[in-house]
């Protein structure tokens, strides 16, 4: 029971990892544009936070880990997707402000002349888009970062089948974040929009979180009534 | 013996049809065509291919057949896309243009039209690919002059940036396969709004293969942000130029034509703008049009351009 829990709740925190990716293209390109230095920096910063939670959770896991912990984790998830779209736009226009100093002073001369061409390049984006993304999607990413390890801490029970365990586990978090990815693509980016989708990731973690929480409660009690 | 003449038979009929099928090949490639250019830059895979039958060079980006750009070699400053004359209204819609914005600088030939037409513009050019630039001025004949500046940057970043304010503002970044979002939602041309002086305007080119939902998005979203809006269907390329103009009066048909005549006067523009105005001019103010606007939260480009418009209140001409 307790087992495919663990698999519906690696199944769901890798899909809602995937969808908040998704979703956090479609926040920051209005604001830093549709460039592949954004992309890749906010793929940076989920792969980032993951590592770090990693590294976390794995460190946590091994210190009376328990179902209602995990629980919190997920739901600290949640609350942060949900406040994400309140801070947004102050993070976007504090990493790049509007209208600064005219053309040319802030990017140089264009180096034309005569019949030459005035180019001007003033620097993309890759610092402004490694940033915001940091600053809106590090947290939710370091958090989600911490349930594998957990999960797989709480999900293995018997050392001979750890890579049995283990691969059950990644195996079905990832089909978790693949239909996180299409779905969203797919359809939930254009049925709803991009803070709603937030709100939504963020409402499925906290819910899972809570439910995580109740079943551990409940667990804890039973087993207190068994011994 | 027998089997072996099966086999020969086979064998003849096999090279008959490699042959046929080779010919039908070559009857269908009959055009000669000749790659100038053809290299993965960090946004596309640009191609520059010369037609020398039709004595043209296109401008194509990724696999895609659909031209960016195309020039007549032997008057790099024409127009030679339908599309192109379209946009060339804008400069007759203003009456005394000074400072005109392009976003998306293609095979340059709408810069080359303005450079050699209104001398006296201030031109500033945005466009995203640094490789776009270099392959107008390698082989679309695009050159400087004091008046141009060519900015490599997204054009939305742009114009958040520069406070310059502008009295035409041309949108040609919707033309490679993908249309970027960001550039067709109503807080971007609520921004390009704000970077136009008084009776400025802004006009933007929407290609496809045929007419969808993407099409009348938008323009729902330049009627949502401009007093005046009016369109030109661009003949059956599947270009629709939308123009949406800060003017508190509507521009009637038979003025924008007249200035358009006037602008053409001892100019040798290569076709008749104030033809071209009698013939695309839409008002598009008052039509009705079933869709909602597209914002930086809700818009579903790529949905929306797989599927075929809802309804549209065909204009009538005034």
């Amino acid at each position: 029971m307790m087992r495919a829990g663990l698999l519906v709740t690696v199944f769901l925190a890798g899909a809602a990892l995937m969808s908040l990716e998704m979703a956090s293209f479609r926040l920051v390109e209005p604001e830093l544009g549709s460039d592949i230095v954004v992309w890749g920096s906010l793929i940076s910063v989920f792969l980032g936070g993951l590592a770090i939670g990693a590294v976390i959770g794995g460190h946590w896991a091994d210190t009376r880990p328990s179902l209602a912990k995990l629980g919190l984790i997920l739901a600290a998830a949640g609350v942060v997707a949900l406040a994400v779209p309140l801070y947004a736009d102050a993070v976007l226009t504090w990493t790049y402000p509007g209208a600064g100093a005219p053309l040319p002073s802030e990017w140089g001369t264009g180096g034309g002349g005569g019949t030459e061409l005035n180019v001007y390049h003033p620097p993309d984006m890759r610092w402004a888009a490694l940033l915001a993304g940091a600053l809106l999607f590090g947290l939710p990413a370091v958090l989600l970062g911490m349930v594998s390890p957990y999960a797989a801490r709480l999900f293995v029970r018997q050392m001979p089948h750890l890579g049995t365990s283990l691969g059950q586990l990644y195996g079905t978090s990832t089909v978790g974040s693949i239909l996180g990815t299409l779905g969203t693509a797919f359809y939930l980016i254009a049925l709803m929009g991009t803070r709603w989708l937030l709100s939504m990731n963020g409402l499925v973690l906290v819910g899972l979180g809570a439910a995580l929480v109740i079943a551990g409660s409940l667990r804890r009690r039973a087993d207190e009534a068994g011994a | 013996m027998k089997r072996t003449t099966i086999l020969a038979a086979i064998g003849a009929g096999l090279v008959t049809v490699l042959a046929l099928a080779w010919a039908g090949a070559g009857g269908a490639a009959a055009e000669q065509t000749v790659t100038r250019y053809d290299r993965e830059s960090k946004y596309y895979r640009i191609r520059v291919v010369d037609y020398p039958d039709e004595g043209r060079r296109c401008l194509h980006f990724s696999k895609s057949r659909g031209i960016q750009s195309s020039m007549i070699l032997d008057a790099a400053d024409k127009l030679d896309l339908r599309y192109s004359q379209s946009m060339a209204a804008a400069l007759a819609f203003h009456p005394a243009p000074q400072d005109v914005l392009l976003v998306g600088l293609g095979g340059a030939s709408v810069p080359k039209f303005i450079q050699k037409n209104f001398p006296d513009v201030r031109l500033d050019i945005v466009e995203i690919d640094p490789d776009v630039v270099k392959v107008c001025q390698e082989w679309f004949e695009f050159k400087g002059t004091p008046n141009t500046r060519v900015i490599v940057m997204d054009g939305r970043m742009y114009l958040k940036r520069s406070p310059k304010q502008y009295d035409i503002i041309l949108l040609d970044a919707y033309a490679a396969d993908r249309v970027p979002f960001h550039l067709t939602t109503q807080e971007f041309i609520q921004l390009a709004k704000s970077r136009l002086k008084a009776g400025g305007l802004v006009a933007s080119n929407l290609w496809e293969h045929a007419v969808n939902r993407f099409y009348y998005a938008e323009l729902k979203t330049f009627q949502a942000t401009f007093p005046q809006t009016y369109l030109c269907r661009s003949g059956d390329s599947g270009n629709i130029i939308v123009f949406g103009s800060l003017a508190a009066e509507p521009l009637a048909k038979e003025d924008w034509a007249k200035r358009a005549a006037a602008v053409g006067a001892g100019k040798d523009l290569g076709f008749d703008l104030a033809d071209l105005v009698r013939k695309e001019y839409e008002p598009l103010t008052t039509q009705k049009i079933d869709e909602k606007a597209l914002t930086d939260d809700l818009a579903p480009v790529d949905t929306l351009r797989r599927e075929d418009p809802k309804h549209f209140e065909e204009a009538q001409p005034k």
